[in-house]
Order: C-alpha cells, then structure tokens, then sequence
C-alpha cells in the first residue's frame, strides 16, 4: 500500500509517494489555485507514471493521504477572507486597532499605521463585563446583544468572531453570544475566544478569533471540495490534513478550527528534519533551512522535539496580524534566489529585501528580469546547468545574467565573476544572522547540531553557511525540494488543548490546577476516542505550563514532568523545570524567585507509523562517482576551475565527491565548494561536509 | 583621495552584519531575563557599542532618547579609570559625566583583545528604583541632587576579574526599594554586557584584530558619507523653532519654553543644532542631561532624513553640537536635578527638532507627535487584597499619544512618547487587571482628534480605570494639557492631554498636568491622550484617504466635510458612503476662497 502527502504552494504542487517496501517518488506541478485537485492530479500523475500506475490505480491502493495548503495563508496575506464582524466588550472597541505596540524603526516615518485585520467599521460592541477573577461586573444585556445581532443580518456578514475581556475566566457571556446566535444567525460560522485560544491578553486572543472566524466558510469550502474530489477519483481511505503545531488532523476538526492550517507547510519543515536526523543518526538537534525564490526560513528541532511560538505573524512582526495560536517556531528573512542585489548611496554593497519573485524573476530565467539577483549570480559562477535547469524544463540565460550583475561589478571595481560571488557571500550572511537568531533565542548551539537543508536555492550556499555556523553536520535530503510533503510523510496526529489559570509557586492553587489539567485530558481523550481503538497504543500525552518569573513579562513554555500536582514537592519540581528552561534560554536563572504559572496545556500525540526506508543498492568499495559533464566554475578569489558535474540519478549510497563539483538533481542544485565534500548516505541522502 | 574607493564593500557589509547582530544579541538577552515592567514591557532600555577610542559604532533597537549620548560614559570611564582591565565592568548613571537621568543604570564593559582594549559595550537599562527620596525615579519636584536622593555611580567599578564587588551590590541594596527587583535588571544587563563582550572577541578572533580595526573606521566612514548624501540633498537654511513644557503649578509656574537654531549647510553636508539660546537651570527635576540633550534633537534631525543612516559617531560628524553651560537644555549644572531629563522636556525638545526641519520646505520633517505620561503611563501604587494585602507599584504602559504625520504618511497609532517613537510595547487590559487590584472601564480612540492634514496626525485616546476594592494610588508626571502638539505646513494641531478624577456620585473634577491622587471604591481617574500633528493642507489629502478614515472611524463626517472640503454622496448607515469628486472640487476651491478672504 502506498502513503501520499500533498504541499500545494502557492507556486508549486509537492506530491511523495511512500510504498510499504520503503519506495520513495516525487512528484511536482504547478498549483492551480482555481481548482487545487487539477494540479494535484497532474502532480499524481508525475508520480503515478514513475510508479507505472494511473492516479486512480495509485489511489485505490493508498491507505493514508496527508495533505498540506497554502489556502489559508494566501487569503489571509491577499485579504481574500470571508466578511468578518468582531463582538467585543463595551468600552474597548479597539482591542485589535492597538495590538500589543512596538515598531520596527523608530525613525522611519514613510509608512502609514497597519489596519487592523477586521476594519473598525465591522466591530460591534455588546454591554457586559467579567472581571480578572471571572466575577460578573456587569451583567450581559441580552436585549442589546439582540440589537446588535440584528445589525450583523442586515449588513450580510460571514463569519462572526466573539472575543470578550476575561471570557477565559469565566466564559458565560460569550456562550450566551454563541446561544443567540444558533437562534438569530443559523448557518454563519462564528468562534469564540475562549474557545480557540483560551489565553491571557485580549489582543491575540482577538486576533487569533478573528482569524479563525474569516477563514471558516473558505476552508470549510475548500476541504470539503478536496475530499469529495479525492472520493470522486477512487480514494477510499483516512485524509489528514497537515496543521500549524507540525502534525496533522482529521478534516472535520480543522472545518471547526481552521486557524490551524495557517502557516502548516513552513511547519512541515522541522518534521522533515527531526525525520532525517533521526534517521541518518546525526542526534537529536537540528537547525532546518528552506530557501525557496524570496524568503529563507529557519526552523528548530531540540532534543528531537519541534520547537514552539506563540509569536507568530502573518505579513510582518508588529505590522501584520499575530496569529497566536501555538506554532512551529519559523522565522523567516527576506533572501533567496530572486534577491536582488544593489550597491546603496554610502557604496556598500546589499542584498535583498527586494526581489524579483517569479515574475519577471531573475534575469537568467529570460522573462524581461534586468536585476541582479542571487540566482543570476549562480548562474554567472557556472553553478547552474544552463541548458537543461529545473530538470530540463527551462534554459538560463546566462548573457543575460551577465548583463545583469555588469553594472555592479563596474561600480565596485571587480570582475563579474567575483561580484557573483560577493551577492552569493552577503545572501549567505543574512540567512546566517537568521539561523543565529533562532538559535539564540532557543538556546540551541549551533555547532551542536545539524544542518538540514531543503528548498529549491538550498545547495547553492549550505556548505559555506555551515563552515560559517561550525555546524559539521549537514544534510541535504533527496527530496530537499519537497521538504515539507516529505515531512508531511513523518507527521504524527497532533491536538493541544489550552487554558488559562493564573496561580503562583507560593500559593499553588492544586484543587485548580488540577481540575483544569483534568478538563484538557478530557478533551484529548475524547478525541483520542474517536479515532479508533488502533490509535489508542500510539497515543501519548503531555503537560506543559507557560510560566515566568514573578514580575516578568514573557512566559516559557515548561514542560511538565507530571500530569498533576498533588503536593508541594511537586511544586517544586515543578519550578525546577522553570528554572532549567530559563537557564537554557538566557543563561540565567533566580532560585530566590516565585514562579508565576500563567497558561496550562495539554498535547495528545498519535504516532503514525513512520514510511520504511527502502536501502538503495550501494556504490561499489572505492568507486568514484561518475561525472556526467565538466563545466567551468568560479569560486572565491578568481579561482576558475574544470568542474565535474554529477547527474544526482546516477549517484549511488557510498558514493564520495570532493569540492569542487556539482550535483544536479532535478530540482536542485548542490555546489561542492572547493576542499568540501559529499556523500550519498544508504537512504540516498547528502551527507556534506565542509572541511 | 576617494575614500569610498578604500571601503571593502562586501567585508564592509558583512561585518557591519555582525556587529548588529551582536547589539540585538544583547537587546534580547536584557529584554527577557528583565524583572521591571519598565525595562520588559516599556523597553525603557538599550544596547550598544563604542570603540576604544569613545565613538559611538552601533546600537541597534535602542530607545532614540538612550541611544545616542554612550560614547559620553565611556570617556568617563577611560577618565577615570587609566588601569583599565579585561574582566572590569562599571556602573554608570552620573548625568554629569555622561548618563541620561541617574534612574538609567549603565553597564559599561571593555573589551580586551590580545591585551588591546578595542571596544566597550554599553547596557542602559531604566530601573523601578533608584533609591530617591520619593517613590518615583521621575521627581519632578526635586529642588536639586540631594533632595532627589539618587545613589550616584560615576563609573564605578563594580567588577574586576569577572568578580562582583558585592560591596556595591550591597550598597545598592541596602538603599533602593524592592531590591530583588534592582539586582535581577542589575544581573540582566551584566549579562547582556558580558554577551555583547563574548560574541565581539569571537568576532575578532576570526576576522584578526587588523582586519576590524580597519572595519571600524570605513563603517564609521560609510556611516558619515550617507549622513553627508542626506544633508547635501537638503535646502540651504536657517532654522529656529520654539516650544516649551507646559507651567506646572508649584514647580515651574512659568513653563519651561525651549528655543533651538538650525543651520543646514548642504555645500558643506553640516546640520547645526543650536540650543545655547535657552534658559538657565531651574531647581526641578526637569533639566536636560547633555546625553538627553544630544539624543532628543538628533532624534529631531533622524526623523527627518532616510530612516537607514546608520547611527554612530560617523554619521554625528557631519552635526555640530553648540550646547550651553548651566542651560535647562545644554550641559546642566551640579547640582541641579535631572530626575525626569529623559521625558517631559525632552519630548518637547524631539517635536521641536522634528517640525522645524519641516520648515525647509514641502516634503521635509514631520509635524509634533503626541506626549505627556499622563493617566495611561501612571504609577500606580497600593495593598492588593489578593495578595494578602502585599504592597505593590508599577508604572502603567498602556497610553494611545498619536504619532506624528510626516510628509509620508498617517501618524503611528501607538506612538507612546516622542523619546520612544513607537518603540514601547503596550500593556494588555488583562494582564494590567491581573497584576493590579485595578478595573478599566473603557479604552477608546477619539475618532476625528487627529490633527488635519494631508497627511493625517494618529488619534488620541480615552480611557479609564478605578480600584476594585482597596484605595489606589495614581501618580503622574504629564505635560500637554496646555500646549498640545502642534501641525506643520498647514497641517492642524493634535488635541490636548486631559485628565478627570470621577466620584462614586458621578460627579467629576478636572485634574492638572502633574498629579497624585487617591482613590477608592467606586472611583475612577479618566484620561485623554494627546493625537498627532497634521502635516501640510487637509485640502490637499487625496479624497479617497478621507474617505477611508470616515468609513474607519477615524474622522467624522463633519470634519471631512469642514476642514477636509470631502463631499460624499450615500451614507455610513446605507453602507453606501462614497467620494462625490465633482461636489469635492467645488467645495475645496470655496474654502480655499474662504481662506483667501479671511
């Protein structure tokens, strides 16, 4: 039987194939954003005939499909969502106007002030109020609640997002909002915060209701459409579809929660790492690179495990929306292929954070670009397969590229060669700043880990960001391009549940935090329930609180070695843990302090039994890997050399190149640097090394 | 001859790269591990580097009103101390010697490599208490240093060997309020420091000392040139512009009015800010440091050009300082107090720089921006019953001053103070509820309070909050009840700051600027925030923007038609609002007319 995960990008369609042997096939067309299921079959299709099958056939004998989408983030970032009112707490219309503050530049007075993600205009404002302690401070009108729903009828509204102050201490009110509207709005999808994300903080709390709301008839729309589709073409069997927290969950869950697929493919990234390491046996941490056409994300595996934000935003920090739902931790930096590379007033040199995007794209791709970009200087150093890029499906234009990158390399005084190399070098150095950031945020040591590497642009500077990071692991996955359908192959079925409740180390309320961790077992297990009796053996359950320092601001996610706490030793356990998370973090910790517990959490992981591994058959003892063609290539201080060029097809498990040399896999390109090398591990994997 | 021809421009990029890095590095270490609210949530803090030799080479995501005055302490520093060490780390929060205002507590650590002191890493970090005589690190009314009480650390070594000398913790300790709180930013900013130190010797360590050395001066070259590049672009001018802090009744009844002159010289790329011309000292805490000084009117001048000048001591070159002895702006004189130099003055100081460049012409500078720690940037203080009555205090960051238009783009909605420039982050309802006995009763914009313009100020807000149960305490130091910010180039002022003390009865009283004020059950202190300045003429502000703000709520309908000229046909109820161009035309040349008459 066969297992296959799906990415539909917003450029491109990832599909992989697994079969039980341990078979592995890649599959990519373009994403056709009408009817997703049209490229996605064209995608199979590219699969199926490797396999020698037709879609239908290949369907028919699939038992598990995972699919990944872009869908929500798209229409988020193009404002494509449904018309979406928000009901707030008389007295603070402008929870969402005034977000949480903080601004990029201080001095930068070119850019008017982020509109909130549901207009002013589309906010109504209900008469109740909660306290802190979930006491009732005024009593809800239900008259002028009533008043107000018959407003949201008359301006024909389609998704409703209820978000009141305290509705996490005590819930009653937006329940009694949820009860009119099941009476006065029958059929227009609405979420309530306490719900979603029963957090502290009225901002993301709103944000990520209001989110959830404006993408519930879209996606409803879109997974329902996916499903009768796939039933349509012969598929018979479990559809997963992949989530934001780097697993995935059933189709009906994410109809009721669809905040949950935003941002799920950059998500997938970290899966595929946490895989591969796991599986190469490289340890347990590990830094993962996507670089694709405009932007370079980072992603974090520690200790085996994804690492997680609550700090997630859709268009940019601080300007855009948070999404504060519980997310992979990806930072992302504007660099990658289609950067452009300029010369600014003072005659230093930048790179990005323009780019050329895919259209006109980078000027060797002959669609009209006249900008220098990192691609171009890929292809100036010979890096590139000119004749035969993207597995032969498009010709460079290196005159062109040429042309490009002239006038800079006139303006610094060098050739155009070393000009190339330069824009590959500065590209390098802000995804390298970005990994060091990440890293020091979550307190992982860089040299400690291993650098996985995926995404179209990857192999053009993986080798030099490594030596520059002194990560001396490095991967390169076969499906490198395909990272996040490749994750998607490793996914478990993964559901948090959170709430708030606020207690201190000093005087821990147990008799609450137990019952609330009591509650959110509950929900997993009856969740867990639903999926059969097989899940049930794979299931396991973990405990975390968001905590802090008494008097600090930010919480740590904490994870907790219990699932009650009975007594006071366990408290102390309990702060123990903090104390290690903040010492991991920032180097520091305050044994004399209280610890603050702020949010408590639940998640229920359901193992998937992970894809075989199929073993390739190996290179004979001390053979060299075959070159499939020379070509001259430019390296740093003009050094020009006679490069052999390795057709990835042809390269066996134990295979050895030394730098320099170039690997062409159909979708990606791998540049051996001079003195660096690489090997093809049993699973058909690039080992890399840089010294 | 050609210097840009000497600069390595990729070398150059990346190792500015790092250095940057290294600075944000060492923001985000303070920044989390911090105890304050001050430093954590108002991020009343900052990072940066000097060279050996006391230039300003980087600091990255600091507070403007911080930023610029480092390389002041650090001279102090090599002054005082000839036997300077690997291992040394001082305090520093003199503002005679170089600090902002004493409650800014300064790490300074050099930076030895291969036994060459090469740099100095700075941490500033705004502490809860310094151990005044009142129960504020903002004492208005202190006649002088001494009854501020302040300890005073003139570059004091507190470590030698990377050992602590626990005398001046101790020290420390035995004299500010919550000391636990002191010595947890105390420890945060000592390790920003002690990272800042690492990550630059490893810097070293792989590039060679030569090849940074060589950096250091082409960054600051680079940095000098751009600055250059902006001011050669500039008008020929002669510039002078006023302001003033509002009169404080018991303090200063006068008011504090401010004058400043500048000179732009494009031939010679050089911008002179003059600030001689201003009065002497006056026995209050409202004097301006010379750091504040420096750092307030080159906030003015930064705001005014391309926003990616990096800022250092390269680009300061081309700016000629002309500060006077003993001046309320200037260089102060002991002992007179500079408890609130970071603030009030110096936000008056920033709008006065900022708006006199827009004098240069259409285009240029930004109008005045919203100011005043007013009901929204309170102290609040009092015995929280959940707590079993334990003491608490803590400043309220959760204030909407309107940002400034500028000849761009709408003013910054959360703007917080001109010395912050948006910066700030803002407190939750919730957690502000959580951490206090305290209950807001409503946060709201105040739709059309921005001032008109064609660019548009941000609003101003309104909000409100009283004790749940037990007296408290609000106390706040707040300036634009009088005077509010002003618009440029024909752009409308913003509204003034207000304040209302509301009695259980419903009954109200009006508070002034500065207040103390306790209240109980029932009760509630009511504020309003200033808006933002309007750049240029509201008649010349594309309908379609108009349009938008009325449909927002960010303006009135009465106002698009009045001051806006914006006719529309349909209506917000029918859902149907629309720009009527033809209307529009007639009704912008009739108040045009109107003007002309006038």
């Amino acid at each position: 039987m066969y297992r296959i995960s799906v990415d539909t990008g917003g450029t491109f369609t990832d599909v992989v194939v697994t079969d039980s042997s341990g078979g592995y096939t890649i599959g990519k067309a373009l994403t056709t954003h009408a009817r997703i299921f049209d490229g996605m079959r064209e995608a199979l299709g590219v699969a199926a005939e490797q396999l020698g099958l037709g879609v239908e056939a290949l369907l028919g004998a699939t038992d598990l499909f995972i699919y990944g989408t872009t869908r929500a983030t798209n229409a988020i970032v193009t404002q494509r969502v449904a018309k979406t009112a928000l009901l707030v707490t008389e007295g603070f219309p402008d929870i969402l106007v005034l977000r949480e503050g903080g601004k990029l530049n201080p001095h930068d007075f070119s850019r008017d002030y982020p509109e909130p993600y549901v207009p002013r205009r589309y906010t109504f404002e209900v008469r109740e109020r909660i306290r802190a302690d979930g006491s009732v401070s005024r009593d809800f009108d239900e008259a002028q609640a009533r008043e107000v729903i018959g407003q949201l009828a008359r301006h024909d509204f389609e998704a409703i997002a209820v978000c009141l102050l305290w509705s996490i201490a005590n819930p009653a009110h937006e329940q009694r909002l949820a009860a009119l509207l099941d009476e006065l709005l029958p059929g227009v999808p609405y979420t309530l915060s306490h719900r979603i994300l029963p957090v502290i903080r009225e901002y993301r709390r709103a944000s990520a209701t209001s989110i959830d709301a404006s993408l519930k008839p879209l996606m409803q729309q879109h997974l329902s459409g996916l499903e009768r589709d796939l039933r349509a073409a012969g598929y018979a069997n479990d559809i997963l579809v992949s989530t934001t927290l780097g697993g995935c969950m059933n189709v009906a869950e994410l109809i009721e929660a669809p905040i949950h697929t935003v941002k799920s493919g950059p998500a997938m990234a970290p899966v595929a790492a946490a895989a591969y390491t796991r599986l190469e046996d490289l340890g347990s941490n590990a830094i993962v690179c996507d670089t694709g056409g405009t932007t370079f994300d980072v992603g974090l595996v520690r200790d085996g495990n994804l690492t997680y934000s609550r700090d997630t935003w859709l268009g940019g920090l601080w300007s855009g929306h948070l999404l504060g739902i519980s997310s992979v931790d990806i930072r992302s930096v504007g660099a990658g292929g289609g950067s452009i590379a300029w010369c600014d007033e003072g005659g230093l040199m930048r790179v990005g954070p323009q780019s050329a995007g895919s259209d006109p794209g980078p000027a060797c791709y002959g669609r009209g670009g006249e900008l220098p970009t990192v691609s171009d200087a890929a292809c100036v150093l010979g890096y590139f397969n000119a004749g035969a890029f993207l597995g032969g499906r498009m010709r460079l234009d290196v005159a062109a590229a040429r042309r490009a990158l002239a006038p800079l390399a006139e303006r610094f005084g060098a050739s155009i060669e070393q000009t190339a190399y330069d824009i590959i070098s500065l590209a390098s150095e802000l995804m390298i700043k970005a990994i060091r950031e990440i890293t020091i945020a979550e307190g992982v040591n860089p040299n400690e880990s291993t650098l996985v590497a995926g995404g179209g642009a990857a192999g053009i500077n993986i080798l030099p960001i490594a030596r520059e990071l002194e990560c001396e692991r490095v991967v390169l996955p076969k499906a490198a391009s395909a990272l996040s359908a490749a994750g998607m192959q490793f996914a478990d079925i993964l559901k948090e549940e959170t709430a708030s409740l606020v207690t201190t180390s000093n005087r821990f309320d147990h008799a609450a935090v137990n019952r609330t961790l009591g509650e959110l077992e509950g929900r997993l297990l009856g969740f867990l329930e639903g999926l059969g009796a097989q899940a049930q053996d794979k299931a396991r359950l973990e405990f975390f609180v968001e905590a802090r320092y008494f008097g600090q601001i930010w919480e740590l996610d904490t994870p907790l070695p219990f699932s009650r706490i009975e007594d006071a030793a366990d408290v102390e356990r309990l702060v123990e843990a903090f104390h290690q998370v903040h010492q991991r973090v920032f180097a520091i910790d305050d044994r004399a302090s209280a610890v603050e517990c702020i949010n408590w959490k639940a998640r229920l992981t359901v193992a998937l039994s992970s894809p075989l591994v199929q073993s390739l058959a190996r290179a004979a003892q001390g053979e060299d890997a075959p070159v499939a063609a020379y070509r001259t290539c430019h390296f740093d201080a003009g050094v020009s050399i006679e490069t052999p060029i390795h057709a990835g097809a042809d390269l066996l498990p134990g295979h050895h190149v030394q730098g320099p040399a170039i690997i062409e896999e159909p979708t990606t390109t791998l540049v051996v640097y001079p003195g660096m090398s690489a090997r093809v591990s049993d699973a058909g994997n690039y080992i890399l090394s840089y010294q | 001859m050609d210097q840009k021809q000497a600069i390595n421009p990729v070398l150059t990029a990346v190792i500015a790269n790092r250095i940057d890095g290294i600075v944000r590095e060492m923001t985000n270490t303070l920044l989390r591990a911090a105890r304050s609210a001050v430093i954590n949530s108002a991020r009343d803090f900052s990072c940066g580097l000097c060279t050996a030799d006391n230039q300003l080479l980087a600091c990255a995501d600091g507070l403007p009103i911080h930023s610029f005055g480092a390389h002041l302490q650090t001279r102090t520093m090599c002054e005082f101390h000839p036997d300077l060490a690997e291992g040394d780390a001082f305090l520093h929060n003199d503002p005679y010697t170089g600090n902002t205002h004493p409650a800014d507590h300064t790490i300074l650590v050099p930076v030895f490599v291969e036994g060459e002191h090469l740099f100095t890493v700075v941490a500033k970090a705004h502490q809860a208490d310094i151990g005044n005589s009142q129960p504020t690190t903002y004492h208005a009314s202190a006649k002088d240093v001494y009854e501020e009480g302040a300890l005073i650390f003139p570059a004091v070594r507190v470590q030698r060997d990377y050992q602590m000398n626990q005398d001046i913790v101790r020290m420390c300790q035995s004299r500010i309020r919550v000391p636990g709180q002191w010595y947890g930013d105390f420890l945060a900013s000592l390790g920003a420091a002690r990272i800042g130190e690492r990550r630059l010797k490893e810097l070293c360590e792989k590039y060679g000392k030569d090849r940074i050395k060589t950096f250091v001066r082409d960054w600051l070259d680079y940095s000098e040139q751009r600055m250059a590049q902006a001011i050669r672009r500039l008008p020929k001018a002669r510039l002078v512009n006023t302001g003033g802090h509002d009169p404080v009744e018991g303090i200063v009844p006068e008011g504090i009015p401010i004058r400043l002159e500048i000179e732009v010289d494009p031939e010679a790329a050089m911008v002179t800010l003059d600030m001689r011309d201003n009065i002497d000292n006056l026995p209050c805490g409202f004097n301006v440091s010379e750091a504040c000084t420096i750092s307030a009117s080159l906030t003015g001048l930064f705001n005014s050009l391309p926003a990616d000048i990096p800022k250092n001591s390269g680009a300061f070159r081309r700016v000629r300082m002309l500060l006077g002895e003993g001046k309320v702006i200037g260089r102060p004189a002991f002992p007179h107090s500079c408890s609130v130099a970071t603030t009030n003055v110096a936000d008056r100081l920033v709008n006065c720089a900022g708006a006199a460049f827009a004098q240069l012409g259409d285009g240029y500078g930004v109008a005045e921006g919203g100011l005043g720690m007013g009901v929204g940037l309170a102290v609040v203080s009092g015995d929280d019953p959940r707590q079993g009555n334990e003491a608490y205090v803590n400043q309220l960051i959760i204030a909407i001053n309107g940002g400034p238009a500028s000849a761009h783009a709408d003013g910054w909605l959360t703007w917080g103070l001109p010395v912050d420039c948006g910066l700030m982050y803002r407190d939750s309802v919730e957690i502000d509820e959580l951490k206090h006995p305290i209950e807001f009763s409503h946060i709201r914009l105040i739709p059309g309070s921005g001032g008109a313009g064609k660019f548009r100020g941000a609003p101003g807000g309104d909000m409100a909050y009283g004790p749940t149960e037990a007296p408290l305490t609000v106390m706040f130091p707040c300036d634009g009840q009088l005077s509010p910010p002003r618009g440029v180039r024909g752009g409308g002022d913003a509204i003034a700051a207000a304040a209302w003390h509301i009695r259980a009865d419903g009954s109200q009283s009006k508070l002034p600027n500065v207040v103390a004020l306790t209240l109980h059950k029932g009760e509630l202190i009511r504020g309003i925030d200033c808006s933002g300045g309007g750049y240029g003429d509201p008649l010349e502000r594309e309908p379609r923007r108009v349009l938008h703000d009325v449909l927002e709520r960010w303006e009135t309908p009465s106002r698009a038609f009045e001051l806006y000229g914006v006719v529309f046909s349909g209506s917000l109820e029918g859902l149907d609002l629309a720009v009527d161009a033809t209307a529009t035309t007639v009704r912008r040349q009739a108040l045009r007319a109107q003007r002309g008459n006038g």
